[in-house]
């Protein structure tokens, strides 16, 4: 994958272009060299999130080189705009941010042009299939299964952007407003990604349970 | 809410305030309903064998997902071309960025 060096991004909601104009050209007046401080504050605040935006990375890319070239970008891109990272505020969020613009752009995708209103019907369905989960016996499914190598792949198969959702809300841990700055989407958006995401997860792991004739429960044993 | 869905859940025979857990489970689990809602569903859960057992279900499946989380680190290679780039753009920090714990 071919990632063209672009010009710095300015991610969306995070940044105060007031504050980041007065230090855009942070420069030694006697060396003429970048200021140590900002070197100083990219070490302390940027590179300790090195791991966590290469896992991100990979979880997008699903490729261990196309992963290095989304981090590189990303971490080059964040140190050319330092300037409008705000000191305090979340950087592995930022972060993450520029790593999924990256991505996008690197892939050239859109986002889709109609976006799901709210999640409540994947929320509803979610309890469908667990209806047919129980009728099966799996109700206990994910209680007495290991079942992390089907997750990951009906993970990475998961089309974007669920998959972004799942993985920023339930991997990596972050709120539903931190997604939304993440995805660049309002939180009602994320929310429907998520409920999406979770419940073709789920439909598609019942599936894989019935494919290799799972037995978990009492219900099961009895059949 | 949709006529489909309304009649999968008039199907599963629930009571109105377990189609309320149903709609709002995620939201609960996640941690991102209104202090009276948590308190609400909260409540019934403790009250409903049947949603106990579905909010047990989705617990399982959101820590399963959580768990999928792996301590992954940076590779070398990236590491190390990493930091020629930021040494190339006058970072003074870039030797740091070779460094697995900083």
């Amino acid at each position: 994958m071919t990632i063209a060096t672009l010009a710095p991004p300015m991610p969306s909601g995070l940044h105060s272009g007031a504050h980041g104009l007065a230090l855009v050209n942070e420069v030694d007046p006697y060396t003429r060299r970048p200021d140590s401080g900002r070197d100083a504050a990219f070490e302390r605040d940027a590179l300790p999130w090195l791991d966590d935006v290469y896992r991100f990375a990979l979880s997008l890319t699903r490729d261990d080189s196309d992963a290095d070239d989304v981090v590189q970008e990303t971490y080059l891109r964040a140190y050319r705009s330092w300037h409008t990272f705000i000191p305090g505020t979340d950087c592995r969020r930022w972060l993450f941010t520029i790593c999924r613009n990256v991505f996008l752009r690197s892939r050239e995708r859109q986002r889709p042009m109609v976006d799901l209103e709210d999640g409540e019907q994947d929320a509803v369905a979610a309890g469908s299939v667990y209806a047919a989960a129980r009728e099966k016996g799996y109700d206990d499914l994910y209680a007495t299964l290991d079942l992390a190598p089907a997750l990951r792949t009906a993970l990475d198969e998961l089309v974007e952007p669920f998959r972004s959702a799942v993985i920023l809300v339930d991997v990596e841990d972050m709120t539903y407003e931190a997604a939304a700055q993440v995805m660049g989407v309002p939180i009602g958006t994320v929310r429907s990604r998520l409920f999406r995401g979770r419940r073709l997860l789920q439909e598609k792991l019942l599936t894989v349970a019935e494919d290799l004739g799972f037995v978990t429960g009492p219900r099961a044993s009895a059949a | 809410m949709s006529a489909p869905a309304r009649m999968r859940l008039e199907g599963l025979g629930l009571s109105s305030t377990c189609v309320e857990v149903l709609r709002h489970l995620w939201d609960y689990l996640d941690d991102e309903i209104t202090a009276d809602g948590a308190e609400r569903l909260r409540l019934h859960i403790a009250s409903c064998a049947q949603c106990q057992e579905y909010e047990g279900y989705q617990s399982c499946f959101l820590d399963s997902l959580a768990k999928l989380r792996r301590e992954l680190d940076a590779p070398r290679s990236l590491r190390d071309r990493l930091a020629e780039k930021l040494r190339g753009e006058g970072c003074r920090c870039w030797e740091q960025a070779r460094r697995r714990t900083l």
